[in-house]
């Protein structure tokens, strides 16, 4: 009988779905906010994670989604088009997008330790079609500090704005693209309309805090196949030293397991700031190839 | 391969050459077909029946063998549908073990289910339909649990083989600048973790082991690397293949001993070396469309941002094999990671590391004088398998986005270059 229920369950496989996974993210529940957690909702995206909820431009909508986190800690959160693209009006070239994403500091693959130490190491990487229109500055935006990067394609006829702003040893980036400058710079001025959550309630984050000079208790995770691929984790510690929270950035489901079982059990040093315990929020490593050392 | 240096390599590249043009049988008996060993599953009879686009070494042609490899010399197959006289090549795999008859995703499979059978061969007495038969393709077919790959071609495999690791982890730390939403990684071998990078998943470590996987499930040769013929996953699961259709001692591909210098050699290892030396495809500067919109397409090609994953070269490490490999310039436009590609192309099978939806960046050079594109052959079309890169959970979706942003002029632009390479 149970063969059978089983049985009658199962159909053909459904088209342009992903059902064999690589390394995804995982957590230890469901109720913390997670970088991916973001979504599109009543014209506006929303993450509850970075604090933030940028309205849509008018008549723009959500492009597909992007892809998991990687292991080193980048995400893509949303990207948006003009409507029209997806009404498929005409085959008149699309006239922007916006892209909005975001890169865990303490993973991060190239030395970039803040938002405006990553938009400096863009500037220096741009190909040679591409040309700085506005050169690294800062600026507000909303009551909110970004630092703002132009560039563009001559050859291409596109522009962009990069504006990065520090959340959470997080750079999120506003990524704008547009074929002419009055598009563009109506896009930057729409990042006015961000609301942005109150810092102050969200754990501290902490770099490196996962030493052994700060560990009381570790507990090995027993991975039962081996692997080489890297795993980034960020893990809340309360005002007790204790493990409250796991994000497995990227890991595949044996190792999450293995992990989030392993580190839910370690006691840390409480963070204390001027005599007082900090609830905190640090990132460690885990993979035979880990793409980071201890100290940046 | 563009000097004879050491002197003799020249001899051996010709002598792999002929083995790699070499048609099989099961005894090597049949005139014509003198290569020893096929089945008792293939694909097809001939490496470079395959790999054949625009020369040996390429990938799949206008006009498909396998037509032909299906009942040559007595053959009973059915030639499934996805087989067609102008179609691709191609080899097929089921995501997903059987259960009752239904596709079942708690049973990942994704191992490559060969089309044909020696059986009724006239060089496969005893072999028949009756012991041996081909797997349920149409049933595949109907529950939408099949997926295709096509032969990824091989010219210059062996700048490929001799890029340092090193180079591949600096490109990937240099691409962390983008701002395109583009983040790979590698594959890597199970054994000891060091990157691997061929085929379309960048699943195999070395040549050798390329070859010697591909002799073994594509044509059914036991070799010195895969020395036991390969069952079907299922026949595997059960009692294996019949034995009345192992019709050869194995390994049936191996060191000659009774011979001296390059005919000592294994046609694996010969494989290898022809992949090694085989030439990389020479991009023309006018065809198509004139040098002026090739220059351009290849500056929209970066500026855009396809660049970032195609990455356009390498310098190889230097080489103890030959001068033509010592620190030359791979033009190879890949940079050997795997990236997400999202559902439109995501195929379900994972090989190492690399996801349902991974595949490692196929490397763009001679991509002109192909036929068919992508990892399955689907399209015949640049701009279908340009689009196809945008999906969800595509890490080129952005970039696809800048490409539709392109002036029309200009995409052909682009297309003209690619067509160049």
């Amino acid at each position: 009988m149970l063969v059978t229920l089983c049985c009658l369950m199962l159909q053909a496989i459904p088209p342009n779905v992903i059902l064999v996974k690589g390394a995804v993210p995982g957590a230890s529940d469901s109720s913390t906010p997670l970088p991916e957690g973001g979504a599109v909702r009543e014209r506006a995206y929303e993450n509850g994670y970075f604090g933030l909820t940028y309205p849509l431009p008018a008549d723009w909508t959500e492009n597909v989604l992007g892809p998991p986190p990687s292991d080193g800690g980048s995400y893509v959160l949303s990207t948006l088009i003009p409507s029209e693209k997806v009404t498929g009006a005409g085959i008149a070239p699309i006239r922007g997008s916006v892209l909005i994403s975001a890169q865990d500091l303490f993973f991060n693959e190239n030395p970039a330790t803040n938002a405006k130490e990553v938009v400096a190491y863009v500037r220096g990487r741009l190909p040679r079609s591409q040309s700085v229109e506005r050169a690294p500055a800062e600026v507000r935006i909303g009551g909110r500090t970004f630092t703002r990067l132009d560039y563009g394609a001559p050859i291409a006829g596109l522009h962009w704005s990069l504006l990065a702003t520090d959340v959470r040893c997080h750079a999120v980036e506003f990524v704008f693209m547009a074929r002419d400058t009055a598009t563009l710079n109506g896009l930057v001025a729409g990042l006015a309309k961000t609301k942005w959550s109150d810092e102050n309630s969200v754990p501290v984050c902490v770099a490196d805090y996962a030493v052994p000079a700060n560990v009381v208790t570790r507990v090995e995770p027993l991975f039962p196949v081996r692997r080489f691929n890297s795993i980034p984790v960020r893990l809340i510690i309360d005002l007790e030293g204790r493990v409250r929270h796991v994000h497995v950035i990227s890991a595949f489901p044996d190792q999450t397991t293995a992990i989030t079982q392993a580190l839910l059990q370690w006691r840390f040093k409480p963070y204390v700031v001027d005599g007082k315990p900090r609830e905190i929020e640090t990132g460690l490593e885990f993979g035979s190839t880990p793409r980071h050392t201890a100290s940046r | 391969m563009l000097a004879n240096n050491p002197t003799t390599i020249l001899d051996f590249f010709n002598d792999a050459k002929d083995r790699f043009e070499e048609v099989d049988s099961v005894f090597g008996t049949i005139p014509g077909e003198p290569g020893f060993g096929l089945g008792p599953r293939f694909n097809s009879r001939s490496c470079a029946a395959c790999h054949a686009q625009p020369t040996v070494g390429g990938s799949a042609p206008g006009h498909n063998p396998q037509v032909v490899d299906a009942i040559a010399d007595g053959a009973h197959n059915i030639v499934p549908t996805f087989i067609t006289p102008t179609g691709p090549v191609r080899e097929a795999r089921f995501p997903f073990f059987f259960t009752a008859g239904v596709p079942d995703p708690s049973r990942p499979d994704g191992s490559v289910q060969d089309l044909f059978t020696i059986a009724n061969r006239s060089d496969a007495v005893g072999c028949s339909t009756v012991a041996i038969s081909q797997p349920d393709f149409a049933n595949a077919q109907a529950q939408n649990n099949i997926i295709f790959r096509i032969p990824t071609p091989v010219f210059g495999a062996g700048l490929i083989e001799n890029i340092e690791e090193t180079s591949l982890l600096n490109n990937l730390a240099a691409q962390s600048g983008n701002t395109l939403g583009i983040h790979g990684t590698f594959n890597r071998n199970g054994n000891d973790g060091t990157i691997s990078r061929f085929g379309w998943k960048a699943q195999n470590k070395s040549l050798e082991i390329f070859a010697g996987e591909a002799y073994n499930v594509e044509m059914g040769v036991s070799n010195e690397l895969f020395t036991q013929e390969r069952p079907l996953s299922t026949e595997e699961l059960a009692s294996g293949l019949p034995p009345i259709c192992k019709l050869n001692a194995t390994p049936e591909d191996h060191t000659n001993f009774n011979s001296t210098a390059i005919d000592t050699m294994s046609d694996t290892v010969q494989f290898a070396m022809f992949m090694r030396l085989l030439a990389a495809p020479v991009p023309s500067n006018t065809t198509p469309g004139g040098s002026g919109s090739i220059v351009r397409g290849n500056k929209l090609f970066e500026s855009i941002g396809c660049i970032v994953c195609h990455t356009e070269q390498f310098t190889t490490n230097p080489s103890s094999i030959t001068t033509s490999l010592h620190n030359a310039n791979a033009l190879l436009f890949s940079d050997l990671e795997i990236h997400h590609m999202g559902t439109t192309l995501a195929d379900n099978v994972s090989q190492g590391t690399a996801g349902g939806d991974q595949f490692r960046t196929a490397p763009l050079w001679g991509v002109g004088q192909r036929i068919f594109f992508l990892h399955d052959g689907r399209t015949t079309d640049l701009l279908a398998a340009i689009a196809a890169h945008s999906s969800s959970g595509s890490e080129a979706t952005q970039t696809v986005v800048n490409f539709n942003a392109l002036a029309p002029g200009d995409k052909q632009h682009v297309l003209n270059f690619l067509r160049s390479l």
